[in-house]
């Protein structure tokens, strides 16, 4: 009897906890959702939204109108974009997480701070700080004129699809890394001893014992970088060149700011969401999968 | 685990404490003396509007704080009005793009010009008709100006005759182009729209515009970059990233101040201009503190300090006084005809 009341009470007491951070979630991440939902019916009038409900904002993204190509290409070119940045986080990533974490033994703590630190950078400054490297008249160009490789200042470094991934690249390696560490750091020494003691060489330790088990870090981190540089219009309107500045969160944007329509900008909104909504999902179920690899928790081994 | 529980409670309250605790309290108390003191007035404006050298002096003068936000566009500017409106900003200086617009759809005050004894200095020319509605006004010049092509005169021996040197393929990845609507009335200019009648540039047909839009189109290859800011226009003449491209006398000044050679034409063609003007925004809190403001800024002095940042054309020629001989010229203050009839003005 006793114990029941203990388990009320407390479930209760929780409840109360749990419930501010309930309101804030509904208020500010349901709700606006729900928001999003309904704009996305409306149409647009001049300077105002008249609340009709009606699926053109939808229609308008998917085709071809006569001012230009059908919007939904930009979408798949802001994924082909989101692909070659998650690729190379990754491949800038993983050896440097792998590098930390068991080639370091002394300052494996400053190592990590200091990929970390950069995010405490502003973004703006940190994509701003490429202009300065990547320029006609930039760190680069003059390091390459000095060295005598080229005669002129090369000009695709800066405002163009290389700037934009570089920038980007630069940006969310943090994001990446941090799973990926994480995943690396838990597999347990003695697991690779082991593999070692079993026969096991360099390679098949790496293939068989530290990759599968590294493997949901690394699709969390892949996750990360290819949702954030799908939303990223930041850097594409910093970096980016006249066909390169314009990805599908910039389209979003201007309907926001200087096109002013909020319905379409909405309907763009949420074919993206879901899109992203769908992709976490996969992803959720592939780290699900591998993670299964792991028969016994580190801890146990300890 | 009660313990726990209770601390964490604590921590809940806490944070909620501070956060509430964080979101008010900006009320300052007001002095009797000076019924200004401690209010904050909220300016959106293009860039080189709210410079410290002159927002400065009306802060100490007055005891308030002046908040700016800077627009990069028309279509800026409208979407920052209507998505802040009056409580967000008080003052506005559009130029004729919108001007008329905002006034016609109640989106600004009507100003009470008996708080701002400078306005009979204005010369009467920059009155326009878009800035009174009713019988009462609702707009204040403030600067003009053109809408120049400016060169890098290292590069350009001589100054170029016509806009089409934005496609020229010798400069091809070297151009520099606003990300704005203006860029449509270069192409009319180009095609000879405004030759007979100015408006027809602001009128152009479908037709005209799928011509002018193909025109545009090509200008991709040769762009460097689409600037959205001054600011960014700057930065690109100064790292020698452009060679050419449509700017302010703004620009110049900035620029040649680092020590470049920048330039400045206007092509056969001719070259649109505009004139930026004080609004009050509708539903201002501020209307006296910002009338009194404006009537500072088009005062002979505040006038001069404007000039000398941005390099604008002045509407109080009475400001010449405060003028270097230099800063009279590139202002074109004592010859304000010979500037204002070259330019076929934003409507």
């Amino acid at each position: 009897m006793r114990q029941g009341n203990r388990k009320g009470r407390s479930r209760f007491v929780l409840l109360g906890i749990l419930a501010p951070a309930v309101i804030w979630l509904v208020l500010f991440l349901i709700l606006p959702y729900f928001n999003l939902f309904s704009f996305s019916f409306w149409k647009n009038d001049v300077f105002t939204v008249r609340h009709e409900f009606n699926l053109l904002n939808y229609a308008k993204f998917f085709t071809e109108s006569q001012t230009g190509a059908a919007p939904y290409l930009v979408l798949l070119d802001t994924l082909k974009l989101a692909c070659w940045v998650t690729v190379s986080t990754l491949l800038l990533s993983f050896p440097l997480a792998y590098f930390i974490r068991f080639k370091v033994t002394r300052y494996k703590q400053a190592l990590y701070m200091l990929v970390i630190i950069p995010l405490w950078v502003s973004y703006i400054m940190r994509a701003y700080s490429w202009k300065i490297i990547l320029g006609t008249n930039g760190i680069l160009n003059s390091f390459l004129l000095w060295l005598g490789i080229v005669d002129t200042p090369v000009s695709f470094f800066l405002y163009s699809d290389v700037s934009v991934i570089i920038g980007m690249t630069h940006i969310y390696t943090p994001f990446v890394l941090m799973p990926v560490y994480t995943a690396l750091e838990q597999i347990p020494q003695n697991l690779i001893e082991a593999s070692n003691d079993l026969g096991g060489n360099r390679l098949r330790t790496f293939l068989h014992v530290v990759f599968p088990l590294a493997l949901p870090g690394i699709i969390t981190g892949g996750t990360y970088a290819f949702v954030l540089s799908m939303g990223d219009f930041l850097a594409p309107s910093l970096l980016g060149g006249p066909t390169s500045s314009t990805k599908i969160a910039n389209i979003v944007q201007q309907q926001f700011g200087t096109s002013n329509n909020w319905p379409y900008g909405a309907a763009i909104g949420i074919v993206i969401l879901v899109l992203v909504l769908g992709l976490l999902e996969v992803t959720g179920r592939l780290e699900r999968h591998f993670s299964k690899l792991e028969s016994t928790s580190p801890r146990t081994l300890r | 685990m009660t313990k726990k529980i209770w601390s964490a409670i604590a921590v809940v309250t806490i944070t909620s404490i501070s956060l509430l605790a964080g979101c008010s309290g900006k009320e300052e108390k007001k002095d009797a003396a000076n019924e200004f003191q401690g209010s904050t007035l909220s300016m959106l404006v293009w860039e080189g509007y709210a410079d410290p050298s002159f927002t400065a002096l009306f802060e100490k003068q007055y005891g308030v704080k002046i908040k700016v936000s800077y627009v990069t566009s028309d279509d800026d500017l409208l979407a920052k009005i209507k998505a802040g409106g009056g409580e967000a900003y008080d003052i506005v200086t559009p130029n004729g793009t919108m001007a008329g617009f905002l006034m016609g759809s109640g989106m600004t005050e009507p100003i009470d010009t008996s708080l701002i004894p400078n306005f009979k200095d204005i010369s009467s020319r920059l009155i326009l008709p878009d800035m009174k509605k009713d019988g009462k006004i609702y707009g204040v010049p403030y600067m003009w100006g053109p809408n120049y092509l400016i060169y890098d005169g290292d590069v350009f021996a001589e100054a170029p005759k016509s806009w089409s040197v934005l496609w020229d393929s010798t400069y091809k990845g070297k151009v520099g182009m606003w990300d704005d609507i203006s860029n449509i009335y270069i192409v009319g200019e180009m095609m000879g729209l405004d030759k007979k009648d100015p408006s027809a540039l602001y009128n152009m047909t479908e037709e005209q515009l799928g011509m002018a839009r193909k025109k545009l189109m090509e200008l991709n290859s040769s762009v460097r970059k689409y600037w959205v800011s001054a600011g960014e226009v700057n930065d690109l003449f100064a790292n020698k990233e452009i060679v050419i491209s449509m700017g302010w006398p703004l620009t110049i000044r900035a620029v040649n101040e680092k020590g470049r050679n920048l330039k400045w034409t206007i092509p056969e063609e001719g070259t649109t201009g505009w004139v930026d003007r004080f609004m009050i925004v509708k539903g201002s809190k501020n209307q006296k503190l910002a009338s009194l403001y404006i009537n500072f800024i088009i005062g002979a002095e505040g006038q001069a300090l404007t000039a000398k940042v941005t390099n604008y054309s002045v509407v109080n020629p009475k400001s010449a006084e405060f003028m270097t001989p230099e800063l009279q010229k590139m202002t074109y203050v004592h010859e304000m005809d010979s500037l204002f009839v070259k330019l076929n003005f934003w409507q």
